[in-house]
């Protein structure tokens, strides 16, 4: 049935339009390609658009889109969000606002090499001198790092918005690392995906020459042309916000993903720390703020940055983008001179204006500001302040008051920007098609003959009604933008991926992500390795309660030790108190499977992995996102203890084993076969070993009476996937010696001992550094291992003494191979990860207001 | 005359340091008044190079790196300096009032343009009412900058007491202004953010003070230290030294290796180690005369 709502779309949102909308022209009549997007979202019907929208939702979401919201209630990684509406602007619109913004990038760029160069602005008095030596932006150690050449600017992001006037403004600049662009092709990418007729009819502008024209633009300033260039995106790491944006545009563009202390200065370059060695540097993008770039010469407290960085620049030894220092033109007094500036440095009017703006610094733009103050909105001149943006009609009589004191006292350090209405634009909320607020961010990119403009955008807008709140932070709806036209013979677009260079074979590893890699196997395997015994121990458990096993119950309390010694959760069924644990055992294992914050524990052994996971983001497709997906609503779900008990708990641990070895599974498939898979594996095999031998000598490092000794074998047989080989050889005739053999030496099966120890061999052989004719420690130790485990007797393991029942031989070879094993990581770590060391600097941050 | 300056810095870590990078700030600056005919430096252990450079005021810095793991560090500058006598000796003499610099630099653009960034609050100098408090009966509005700016050196030097090692170069200015203690950066900030705070321009002067041993005694070896004191602008006659720490005008014992808007400006040596452990630091400096 049709609700009188969904017949007529397009008249319902009109009559519900207060302020002027981006659907009407400045006449009021709907605009064409509004019009077309409405009649096919009326094809579509408002009920489809909700369960798009749900899947638009969960595809985000499976594919790991993320904006980290810095305190946020749910803590970090918020899901990123994409109205399904997209918004429209049209070519020729579009083509008149790309000029503006050329022009602005133009006159930034020029302002930056004025400021830092021969200072005419302020000469001339075109600006005041405040807005180059008030401002924070203004780095005086990085004056000589802006060349006195065009396009010391590269990359530019603006902030627009559309003013009463039918005219697109430019309310802010983002100079430094801008952020977005990438967020803005995942949009796009879903979209394409989850909604593509809503493009009917329409043309719609492509994305991709601008992400080609980064790569040929880095690719000129790489000075390289004959060898391939290193590149390095730079980013702050997993807790920064936009982290998920470093890592897939990372991948996107073919760069290297690297936290500053991936990076080094020697010699007057920069290297990158690689599990090959040190690969030098030709550039950097960066995604850090200017101040801490170098704890050298900029903030002594960064860790961030990389010590030495600004001496390399000046060398001329490597690219930085954007070069630090821009910041200086973030300062939001620029915007009240932008149109002297242009007259001055260009002869010419503004094409796009900005917002207006009043700088507070001189004493008539104060008394207007003062007199004028409930139409404002108050800023401080200098964006890192911590001062908030006032709107000035919020204020309370007595906060106004003080607020024009403040004015008053240090008039130069504040802002002043009219409060414009702005347009609003269709956007789906809680199911119906509603006016809100939108403001577009424009992405630039310095070339050969200019600036190229992203043919589209980043459009969010505000979450609530009547208020216009666009900030990521605070929690926003962002928007597909399209550049539309009728060209509709012109093909749908499809994003091509650009071509990697085919003469670079590999992308350098760097240290840090070869050790979480190295991580993430070690705690998949052994999540899944606790997981798998606690199930067998649930088992035997069940059938001891189902099937009156009263008669005996020492193989219990042997497993269950078992289990504390695997998950190195001591006391556990260990302790003083295992009496009662070992007859409420579920307790323990409930706490041994949710307990987050005890390490060993299954959840906590998650929680890493998920870490490590996230660390080397840019190192996974989307196949493998979404297993971490599934993966992490395990995580969830065994989180829960409350909810867990003696007869669900096994569904949940399932759900989680069969999600990590689909994740093995997938990754074994998919990944390539270097150096990122090889540390991956390795880390898995080691934990594999690790976990098999602990299983192995504390169920058969004291001997028991038969039938107790069969249950331990069974189990163990199990644990290592062997049941029903063993069965098929042995029928039922269980031994110790048979199953030391199978589980120790059987080389066909890929879970016994020697199987492992040799692919262990052969993954250390491939990884490099390691060919030459010495072998390193990791080798030797692996080589160790595996001829005592090859040369051990399973006759004398299974010996044990007559009087304290032990195994002293089998106790000593587990114990001796597991010591060898362990050794082959630390080896590793210090062959490959050696990060350990802390940076310091002898020089205290200055960053407080304190006098 | 002509003196020479040797500083000796060295570091002694508890664990090997693998990678140091620094930024070393001791040359001697070459002005009307001073000349520095040359200047080494000699690092051990031996960096792969020695970058030198100019800095946004003019001050010569020299950065190095080391890549291989030592346990001692020591950075030794030796600098043969020749200060020009003054001609006359005789106090500097200027009649502007407190009141006509303030507007001068208000309303003279191009003098606002290269002073601002020393009128202005910097990374290690801000002011509060109790900071403008303390110096309020130094200036006044009638009276000439230059003896206000005296007066307010000669208040510090009575009402403070030198102490070594009760303050770091992080302890804040009011602090400094509560105990009544501390040592010349102390009391050359203190100077600055008053003299900033009442609307004048004031830098941050870095350098060497030749100390004269007590009269009849030997001058002893590394007795000398880096000092720091204050340069304010005196319209129609340019930047003018006062050193609050020992209440003179600087003169030919005073040797400048650099100047900037406070001491984050100008460190005389700044690094970033990579390393574990703790460090212990030396420094001994010599200005011997060589006349």
């Amino acid at each position: 049935m049709l609700t009188e709502a969904s017949v007529n779309l397009l008249q319902t949102y009109r009559s519900g339009l207060n302020s002027y909308d981006e659907i009407l022209d400045v006449k009021g009549r709907v605009k064409p390609h509004w019009q077309a997007l409405f009649a096919t979202l009326e094809k579509l019907g408002i009920d489809e658009l909700k369960t798009r929208n749900q899947e638009i939702i969960d595809k985000l979401r499976e594919n790991g889109v993320t904006y980290n919201v810095y305190d946020g209630v749910d803590g970090l990684n918020r899901p990123w969000q994409l109205d399904p509406i997209p918004f429209l602007i049209e070519q020729k619109e579009w083509n008149t606002i790309a000029k503006g913004l050329q022009q602005r990038a133009l006159l930034l760029d020029l302002i930056l090499r004025d400021i830092y160069g021969p200072r005419n602005l302020v000469r001339d008095a075109i600006i005041p001198a405040e807005l180059v030596f008030d401002n924070v932006g203004f780095s005086r150690p990085c004056a000589d790092l802006i060349m006195p050449v065009p396009n010391q600017l590269v990359l530019y992001a603006a902030d627009m918005a559309r003013g009463p006037d039918g005219q697109m403004w430019i309310v802010d600049n983002r100079t430094q690392a801008p952020s977005g662009s990438g967020y803005t092709l995942e949009n796009r990418v879903v979209m394409s995906k989850l909604l593509p007729e809503l493009a009917d009819g329409m043309y719609v502008s492509k994305l991709s020459p601008f992400f080609n024209n980064i790569q040929s633009t880095v690719l000129r300033l790489s000075g390289k042309t004959k060898e391939a260039p290193n590149i390095v995106y730079l980013t702050p790491g997993p807790n920064n916000e936009s982290y998920f944006e470093h890592a897939y545009l990372a991948s996107y563009l073919g760069y290297t993903l690297a936290q500053g202390d991936d990076l080094l200065v020697r010699d007057g370059y920069v290297w990158l720390k690689s599990i090959e060695g040190l690969q030098r540097v030709d550039v950097i993008i960066r995604r850090i703020d200017d101040d801490w770039c170098d704890p050298l010469e900029l903030r002594e407290d960064s860790r961030l940055g990389v010590p030495g960085l600004l001496h390399a620049i000046r060398k001329g030894n490597v690219k930085v983008l954007n070069p630090p220092g821009t910041s200086v033109l973030e300062n939001h007094a620029f915007l009240a001179f932008m149109h002297n500036i242009c007259r001055y440095f260009l002869g010419e009017d503004l094409i796009m204006p900005s917002v207006a703006t009043w700088w507070c610094g001189q004493p008539k733009e104060l008394n207007f500001v003062l007199n004028n103050i409930d139409k404002l909105i108050i800023k401080k001149a200098n964006r890192k302040s911590k001062f908030r943006s006032v709107y000035g009609r919020l204020l309370t009589p007595k906060d106004k008051e003080d607020l024009k004191k403040a004015l008053m006292q240090r008039p130069h350090e504040y802002i002043a920007q009219e409060e414009v209405s702005l347009s609003t634009t269709p956007s789906l909320v809680d199911g119906l098609i509603e006016p809100r607020y939108a403001a577009i961010r424009a992405f630039l990119v310095s070339d050969e003959k200019g600036y190229h403009v992203m043919q589209g955008g980043l459009t969010r807008s505000s979450p609530v009604k009547d208020r216009f709140v666009i900030s990521n932070q605070h929690g926003g709806l962002s928007k597909d933008t399209w550049i539309v036209s009728d060209k509709t013979d012109q093909p749908q677009e499809k994003i091509i991926l650009p071509v990697t260079p085919s003469y670079k074979k590999q992308v350098s590893v760097p240290s840090r992500s070869a050790e979480n890699l190295f991580w993430v196997g070690r705690y998949c395997e052994r999540t899944m390795a606790v997981t798998k015994f606690m199930n067998i121990v649930i088992n035997v458990l069940n059938i001891d309660r189902n099937f009156g096993g009263s008669s005996k119950q020492e193989h219990i309390k042997i497993l269950l030790q078992s289990l504390t010694h695997l998950s190195s959760t001591y006391p556990g069924f260990l302790g003083d108190e295992n009496q009662e644990l070992l007859q409420k055992p579920y307790i323990e294992i409930i706490k041994l499977a949710s307990d987050v914050y005890r390490p060993g524990t299954i959840a906590s052994n998650v929680s890493s992995f998920l870490h490590a996971v996230s660390a080397v983001r840019n190192q996974w497709d989307i196949e493998i996102w979404r297993i971490v997906d599934l993966i992490e609503n395990s995580f969830h779900e065994i989180r829960n203890a409350a909810t867990m008990n003696s007869s669900n708990i096994q569904k949940t641990l399932d759900k989680l084993y069969n999600s990590m070895l689909t994740f093995l599974g997938v990754m074994s498939e998919t990944m390539p076969r270097d150096n990122s898979y090889l540390l991956l594996d390795t880390g898995k095999i080691i934990e594999r070993i690790l976990s098999k031998l602990s299983i192995i000598q504390s169920n058969f490092g004291v001997k028991n009476e038969a039938n107790v000794e069969n249950e331990l074998i069974e189990a163990t047989l199990l644990n290592h996937h062997l049941l029903v080989n063993y069965r098929q050889i042995y029928k039922s005739q269980l031994s110790v010696e048979a199953m030391l053999d199978m589980v120790l030496l059987e080389k066909t099966l890929p879970y016994s001992i020697v199987y492992l120890l040799d692919s262990l061999k052969a993954n250390l052989e491939s990884l490099p550094g390691t060919s030459g004719e010495r072998m390193n420690e990791a080798q030797k130790a692996v080589l160790k291992a595996s001829t005592l485990i090859k040369l051990a007797s399973v006759q004398e393991l299974s010996q044990y003494d007559p009087v304290t029942l032990e195994r002293e031989e089998l106790f000593k070879l587990m114990s001796e191979v597991s010591g060898l094993i362990s050794s082959v990581s630390m080896a590793l770590t210090n062959m490959y990860f050696s990060h350990t060391i802390m940076q310091h600097s002898f020089f205290k941050p200055i960053e407080n207001d304190e006098i | 005359m002509k003196y020479k300056l040797t500083h000796l810095t060295e570091y002694r870590y508890v664990e090997p340091v693998s990678t140091y990078h620094s930024l070393v700030c001791l040359t001697p600056r070459t002005l009307p008044k001073q000349l520095c005919q040359d200047f080494t430096m000699e690092v051990t252990p031996t960096p792969a190079e020695i970058e030198e450079r100019v800095d946004y005021y003019g001050n010569t810095t020299h950065y190095f790196s080391l890549h291989s793991p030592h346990k001692k560090l020591t950075v030794k500058t030796t600098s043969i300096v020749e200060c020009l006598t003054e001609t006359t000796g005789a106090p500097i003499r200027s009649d502007v009032t407190c009141a006509e610099a303030r507007s001068r630099f208000m309303n003279d653009r191009s003098l606002k343009v290269s002073l601002l960034e020393y009128l202005l609050p910097s990374p290690l100098i801000k002011w509060d009412p109790a900071i403008i408090h303390f110096a309020e009966d130094c200036f006044q509005d009638d009276r000439p900058l230059y003896e206000c700016v005296n007066a307010l050196s000669r208040k510090i030097f009575t009402e403070f007491d030198f102490v070594p090692d009760f303050t770091t170069i992080h302890t804040p200015i009011r602090e400094v202004l509560a105990a009544k203690k501390g040592v010349c950066q102390d009391f050359s900030h203190l100077a600055i953010a008053c003299i900033r705070s009442f609307g004048f321009a004031a830098r941050y002067v870095s350098g060497y003070l030749e100390t004269l041993p007590p009269p009849g005694k030997q001058k002893l070896q590394g007795s000398d230290a880096s000092h720091a004191w204050i340069s304010v602008f005196i319209p129609d006659y340019g930047w003018c030294d006062f050193d609050p720490t020992n209440n003179v005008v600087p003169g030919e014992r005073h040797i400048i290796t650099a100047w900037g808007r406070d001491y984050s400006d100008v460190p005389p040596l700044k690094g970033i180690i990579f390393s574990s452990g703790k460090h212990t630091l030396s420094v001994e400096v010599d200005v011997i005369p060589m006349d």
